[in-house]
């Protein structure tokens, strides 16, 4: 049983805040994932919590005790590195060891644990071997090894699959999900790839310029985006961000794109704070722009398609609306062999509005 | 005819190929033998008749072996096992005292920060370039107010003395190869600094160690000057002392067979220490060069 809570915690270097004042509860066995791009203060929270950076300011607590002042050692966590970081003088035996010898833990009882940890992660056959002698998924397995065989109240895990190969990478990334599903343990993930988040967290923790963005379950975060930072950062391809004004017609309201496209809104997108002139910015997935296929609240676009990327399940379409070169993902069927005019429609129940001063979503139910 | 189409250029390539290591195994010949040859002119005039080796010490054989060099050895000052004795404890003590010192020494400048951390560790360089003997007078001075003259104590401390600031230097670049992540891997596993210090970093920078211990041993072993000028009591006489004493025999005339027998007793623990520390020390010297 572990719950980690961060209060109003800050790191500063001099007068550069790089965390600023974040708030964040993990529940107990919580998978949690903190993604952002480089320089977002991801990387820092995570060495705040295992101890291995100074706490400028708010407090940290593991299970409520207060952890700010006490050394990485003491807090009971365990963290898998960037670059695995294990003793290349010890075999991987004596790496998985070394944190049972420093509790002074019984030789037998080392023994044990190690067989438990090896034969959990595939490597029994490796214990003899130096690392060095290992393959990078070889040596990320030792890593984990190394991490779970003290039970720690907190895995934490710093951009453990940055120095794999893809495939290698994708192999790792259901493993680790697996082995958190076979010991649950409170985890704390950090990554710069949004995919690895989605697939692998129970909630994902988005952050930019050393501020938590948005937190929530990956699906609520691909499909509520409250700012366009998190709109942009999540989802592959990205999210279509075009700019647009509010225009009152006689019973509709319309979004009008730079290239004079006019998109009616449905009632149920609308809001009070769309008041006619506005500037606002347009969310629009790839997926939601699709053959027009006679539905509902769909608004029907005339585009140039520029570029088709055929990835066999499904096809990417690449074309410009005004300066903004817009991406759809449609089936592979009804997309053109090459560049032609086409007609596509939006989804507009499932399009996004945002606030170009604010950054932030503007939504139905929210009043301004 | 079709494999003799095929193996044609084949053989071209071996023969081009072999030509390359005979002549690659030659010059690492010649090189060999002239390093070699002055160790082994040594001690080929060592075991000459003392006449023989007087006469001709040029000749690399000679008819008739002999151990009077080495039986004279022992009628020089205090024999022989006297100043091996000395030079062997002054030496293990400058190692010592030069390991302990220089591996914390490197170890914090490597992996810590604190204030005037480059100004200090510049001021610690800078005094390599002070020239030995312009500060002799001085030295002495304060050996003599430390009750430390013509003592072999007072030899290892201005032999580690002036040992530190290479080996600080050595040892910071061997622990700057080693990354951070060990170290915070270590501490998150609990180790306290100490044990991150003697278990992780030491083992890893192991050959910086090696390469330090080394240098010390040979410079103290083969250092003349201090040990001459510090040095009264001929009982405390370290090696190179005793070779300048055998060496100036009667009328001035060198002892060349007694001289080469001192060369071969002085060269034989360095030879043996270097052999041990060599793998260690090719790794200490390129450590650091490239990330």
């Amino acid at each position: 049983m572990a719950q980690l809570s961060l209060r109003k915690v800050i790191k500063a270097y001099q007068e550069h805040q790089v965390v600023r004042g974040i708030d964040l509860e993990v529940a107990d066995k919580e998978f949690v994932v903190l993604v952002g791009p480089s320089g977002c203060g991801k990387s820092t929270t995570l060495r705040m919590i295992a101890g291995l950076e100074h706490i400028s300011g708010g407090q940290i607590a593991i299970d409520e005790r207060v952890v700010n002042d006490l050394g990485p050692g003491e807090r009971d966590i365990a963290m898998v590195f960037q670059n695995y970081a294990l003793y290349p003088h010890m075999s991987v035996a004596e790496n998985i060891a070394f944190c049972l010898q420093q509790k002074k833990m019984p030789k037998e009882q080392i023994a044990q644990r190690i067989a438990t940890a090896a034969q959990t992660l595939h490597i029994s056959d490796l214990l003899e071997r130096r690392p060095g002698q290992l393959s990078g998924g070889q040596r990320q397995r030792v890593a984990m090894g190394r991490a779970i065989v003290r039970n720690p109240k907190v895995f934490l895990f710093d951009e453990p699959l940055s120095n794999l190969d893809a495939k290698l990478r994708v192999q790792m990334r259901t493993e680790i999900k697996r082995l958190h599903q076979a010991l649950p343990t409170t985890t704390v993930y950090v990554t710069h790839d949004q995919i690895e988040a989605m697939t692998m967290a129970d909630r994902v923790v988005v952050m930019n310029k050393g501020r938590i963005e948005q937190v929530g379950p990956p699906q609520e975060l691909y499909h509520r985006p409250v700012s366009l930072f998190v709109a942009g950062f999540i989802g592959s391809p990205a999210m279509n961000l075009l700019p647009a004004r509010v225009a009152f017609g006689a019973d509709a309201i319309s979004l009008v794109l730079a290239d004079g496209t006019a998109l009616a809104l449905p009632p149920a997108m609308r809001s009070p704070a769309l008041t006619e002139g506005r500037q606002v910015i347009v969310g629009i997935r790839p997926e939601t722009i699709s053959q027009p296929v006679g539905r509902q609240n769909a608004a029907p676009i005339l585009v140039n398609v520029d570029i088709v990327e055929p990835l066999g399940v499904e096809t990417l379409l690449y074309f410009n609306i005004g300066e903004i070169v817009v991406c759809a993902r449609v089936i592979p069927e009804a997309a053109p062999p090459s560049r032609q005019q086409m007609a596509l429609s939006i989804d507009m129940e499932k399009i996004h509005i945002f606030d170009p001063q604010t950054e932030q979503a503007i939504r139905p139910d929210v009043r301004f | 005819m079709a494999d003799l189409s095929l193996n044609a250029p084949l053989n071209r390539q071996s023969r081009r190929q072999l030509i390359g290591t005979m002549a690659f195994y030659i010059v690492a010949t010649i090189i060999a033998v002239l390093f070699l040859l002055p160790m082994i002119w040594s001690v080929a005039n060592s075991f000459k008749p003392p006449a023989e080796a007087l006469a001709n010490p040029l000749a690399l054989f000679s008819k008739a072996f002999s151990l009077d060099n080495y039986r004279r050895l022992e009628g020089v000052g205090a024999g022989w096992y006297v100043y091996v004795g000395n030079s062997l404890m002054i030496a293990a003590g400058t190692v010592l005292l030069t390991v302990l010192i220089a591996v914390p020494a490197g170890y914090g400048f490597s992996k810590f920060r604190f204030p005037g951390q480059i100004v200090l560790f510049v001021l610690i360089m800078a005094t390599m370039m002070i020239p030995f003997q312009s500060i002799l007078t001085p030295l002495f001075l304060i050996l003599k107010a430390l009750r430390l003259q013509n003592s072999l104590v007072g030899l290892v401390l201005i032999y580690t003395t002036f040992q530190l600031p290479f080996s600080i230097f050595m040892m910071r670049n061997a622990f700057d190869a080693v990354p951070k992540a060990l170290i915070e891997a270590a501490r998150i596993d609990g180790a306290s600094q100490w044990t991150i210090l003697r278990r992780i970093m030491i083992p890893i920078a192991f050959p910086g160690v090696a390469t330090v211990a080394l240098f010390a041993f040979l410079n103290s072993w083969n250092e003349f000057l201090a040990a001459l000028i510090f040095l009264s009591d001929q009982n405390k006489f370290t090696l190179p002392i005793m070779l300048v004493n055998v060496s100036s025999g009667i009328y001035g005339i060198i002892d060349w067979g007694a001289l080469q027998a001192g060369v071969t007793v002085t060269m034989i623990p360095c030879l043996i220490l270097f052999l041990l520390l060599q793998r260690y020390y090719v790794r200490g010297m390129t450590a650091g060069a490239v990330k």
